[in-house]
């Protein structure tokens, strides 16, 4: 199976070479005519391969909006994209999947666990799309479920697990297929602070592993433990201030 | 990355989602069920039918042309005739000349009939006295199993022997050994040479070889014996008054020497006696043409129970179809996710008409399971014969999933279509 990532279509942009996301421009409404809303209105963003960027702002300012385009997710009305090189916009909807799949990890508010299946037959949702044999599945989601601390709850259902415990579980799901760029919106947003802090220990082990992180967070003290935050307001980028010096991670 | 990797974990698939839904599952699959059972019982009947008319045909034997004396209708003036001697049916004349004119055919064995009393004591049954030739059994497809065969010396040597049913010993109140009895016909005595094996069959084949009336029992005895003993003529109490009539050959039993002649013997038989007998006084019965009445007859029958079976099956995928579009509409947030997770739009469809088609599948082999039951009930508490074969499961069972794959497709398509983000959102 041929990784669409691998395929580049048109030169990258001139010192984006060690950009993971590039997004210039990018235009997202909904609706037409007068009753156009213009959700983000010409966002441009970079973020490097290694970097922890948090994204801050008002509650429909269109933080969630964005990170879905930077997730492949959504596609902008106008502007560019290039994750790691290769314009998004020109790939198929397959191909498109298939860099969800294999390039990014999603983390969500709401966990997003499918409710029927055990934690661990969730952790292997992402391995059989991928094609892993059915055996190496059973034991790669295994052993991720129990990096975060899940080895002892693999076949409880999220509705039998706290906030805490199923967001864990979907940061392990996220990772199985070892993304390098991982996506939280407001991971911690549903969970009490004790919980909220075991998560973004995690995640600050996952940075700390090499991979791109990229978050958005109402909670400015969350945000200073991030290289920089870019802060959206009315569908636009207003700042994006580097964390205090000694914070961020080579 | 292997097919088989991929159906068996979208059969793991499946299973893990349908668990979330027992009831659900259960209560979808109820249309395939009963759709299925239907079906197979239908089936099962139409193959024990089936079965039947065989077992019928080949009493009556499938390569014979059975020519039967009929009187003629009465012509006008009857009444003045009605003590008259009438002459009718089949001569000896005729048989020499059907071995002689018509091609392909092994043996034309002649039986000589009338009805009779047979007595023990007070104890009185109506019979029909056969006079038949050697062979007579084996083409008609009579087993003895007791004693012996009407054999060629017994016809040369005109010996007053027969062979009978048991029960019609039995009818008469003798319990003892059956061979060597002495049976009182009338005013002949015949002594019991063997015994007919007995066979529950009453229906088509009686009705065709025992012409002068249905009977409860037949008396075989040599052709010879009986033309010499009792003479052509035979009486019956009609209405009154005594009949006389004067009749050859009641009924020659024609076997073809093989199969595919059987219906260009008949048609040459009938073309015969059409022109040699100014009346029509002989009916000739063929089995093979019975067969392929009965199996029209059948096939029309197949058809409407199909068809039945049918829309309720068709009925039971749209149950699942409809009850699927609703789940795909309750799960959109699942499907979401897994979009988000990095699920390609086939991925859906895989997911969701595995489902469906796991859902009809089991459907199919409760069904078959209720079929097989409804089978065995109806062979119970019915005349009718019902056989389940194997073969019917296998062809239920395709059948489900077939029904699976066609009310899967659509949801499963709507699945695939929507959008990851809205779907994300939904709720
Ligand atoms: N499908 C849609 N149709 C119309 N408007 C939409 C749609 N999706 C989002 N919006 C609008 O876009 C705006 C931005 O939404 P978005 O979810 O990105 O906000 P957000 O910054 O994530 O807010 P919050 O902090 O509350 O999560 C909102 O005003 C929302 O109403
Ligand atoms: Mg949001």
């Amino acid at each position: 199976m041929s990784s669409p990532a691998s395929e580049m279509r048109g030169a990258p942009a001139v010192g984006a070479a060690d950009a993971v996301i590039d997004a210039t421009g990018v235009h997202r409404w909904y609706g037409e005519g007068d009753a156009r809303v213009e959700v983000l209105r010409g966002v441009s963003m970079r973020v490097l391969r290694g970097e922890k960027v948090a994204i801050m702002g008002a509650s429909g300012s269109g933080k969630s909006t964005l990170l879905s385009i930077l997730g492949c997710l959504d596609r902008p009305d106008a502007g560019g994209y290039r994750l790691d090189g290769v314009d998004v916009l020109q790939l198929s909807d397959d191909e498109v999947s298939d860099l969800r799949l294999r390039r990014i990890g999603f983390i969500f508010q709401a966990f997003h666990l499918v409710p029927q299946l055990t934690i661990l037959e969730n952790a292997e949702v992402p391995l059989f799309y991928a094609g892993v044999p059915l055996r190496e599945r059973h034991d790669r989601a295994k052993s991720k479920l129990e990096q975060v601390g899940l080895g002892h709850r693999l076949h409880h259902r999220p509705s039998q697990l706290s906030g805490g415990e199923q967001q864990r579980a979907a940061v392990a799901r996220s990772l199985v297929l070892e993304p390098p760029l991982l996506l939280a919106d407001e991971p911690t947003g549903n969970l009490d602070t004790e919980n909220g802090k075991a998560v973004l220990a995690l995640l600050d082990r996952i940075h700390a592993e090499g991979r791109t992180i990229v978050m958005v967070t109402h909670d400015s003290a969350i945000a200073e433990r991030a290289d920089r935050t870019v802060h959206v307001r009315d569908g636009l980028i207003v700042d994006s201030a580097h964390a205090p010096a000694g914070k961020a991670t080579a | 990355m292997s097919a088989l990797n991929v159906t068996a974990g979208f059969v793991q698939l499946a299973f893990r989602n349908l668990r979330g839904y027992k009831l659900r599952s259960f209560l979808t699959t109820l249309g395939v069920v009963f759709g299925i059972a239907s079906v197979v019982t239908m089936l099962a009947m139409g193959r024990g039918a089936k079965e039947e008319i065989l077992r019928e045909i080949d009493k009556l034997g499938i390569r014979n042309v059975i020519i039967t004396s009929v009187k003629p209708a009465e012509t006008k003036g009857g009444a003045a005739q009605r003590t008259w001697v009438s002459a009718y049916g089949l001569r000896f004349k005729d048989l020499d000349h059907i071995l002689a004119t018509v091609p392909g055919i092994a043996r034309a064995l002649p039986v000589h009939s009338y009805a009779e009393q047979a007595w023990f004591g007070s104890r009185k049954e109506d019979v029909v006295v056969q006079g038949v030739t050697a062979g007579h059994f084996d083409a008609v497809k009579l087993k003895v199993a007791m004693g012996r065969d009407i054999t060629d010396d017994d016809n040369r040597v005109r010996r007053g022997v027969c062979v009978v049913h048991l029960g019609l010993l039995r009818a008469l109140g003798w319990f003892g050994d059956p061979i060597g009895f002495r049976l009182q016909v009338g005013e002949q005595v015949y002594e019991v040479v063997g015994i007919l094996e007995d066979e529950e069959f009453r229906g088509l084949a009686r009705q065709a070889l025992s012409s002068p009336a249905p009977s409860q029992g037949e008396v075989y005895a040599p052709y010879d014996t009986v033309i010499t003993r009792v003479g052509l003529m035979s009486y019956t109490r009609r209405s009154g008054s005594f009949e006389a009539s004067n009749v050859e050959i009641n009924t020659v039993v024609v076997e073809a020497t093989n199969q595919d002649d059987v219906l260009v013997v008949s048609r040459m038989l009938r073309t015969l006696l059409d022109k040699t007998h100014d009346v029509k006084d002989w009916e000739i019965v063929v089995p093979l043409e019975l067969l392929a009445q009965r199996e029209k007859a059948q096939r029309v029958l197949d058809v409407a129970l199909l068809t039945i079976a049918g829309i309720s099956l068709l009925v039971g995928g749209i149950g699942i179809a409809n009850i699927m579009l609703a789940t795909v509409t309750e799960r959109t947030r699942e499907i979401g996710v897994r979009r988000a997770i990095g699920a390609k739009r086939r991925h859906i469809v895989g997911q969701f008409l595995t489902e469906t088609i796991l859902l009809a599948g089991a459907g199919g082999i409760l069904g078959v399971g209720l079929g097989w039951v409804g089978t065995f009930i109806v062979g119970q508490f019915t005349q009718w014969e019902a056989r389940f074969t194997p073969d019917v499961a296998l062809v239920a069972l395709v059948v489900s999933c077939a029904v699976g794959v066609m009310s899967g497709i659509l949801p499963a398509w709507r699945a695939s279509r929507l959008d990851p983000i809205q779907a994300l959102r939904y709720q």
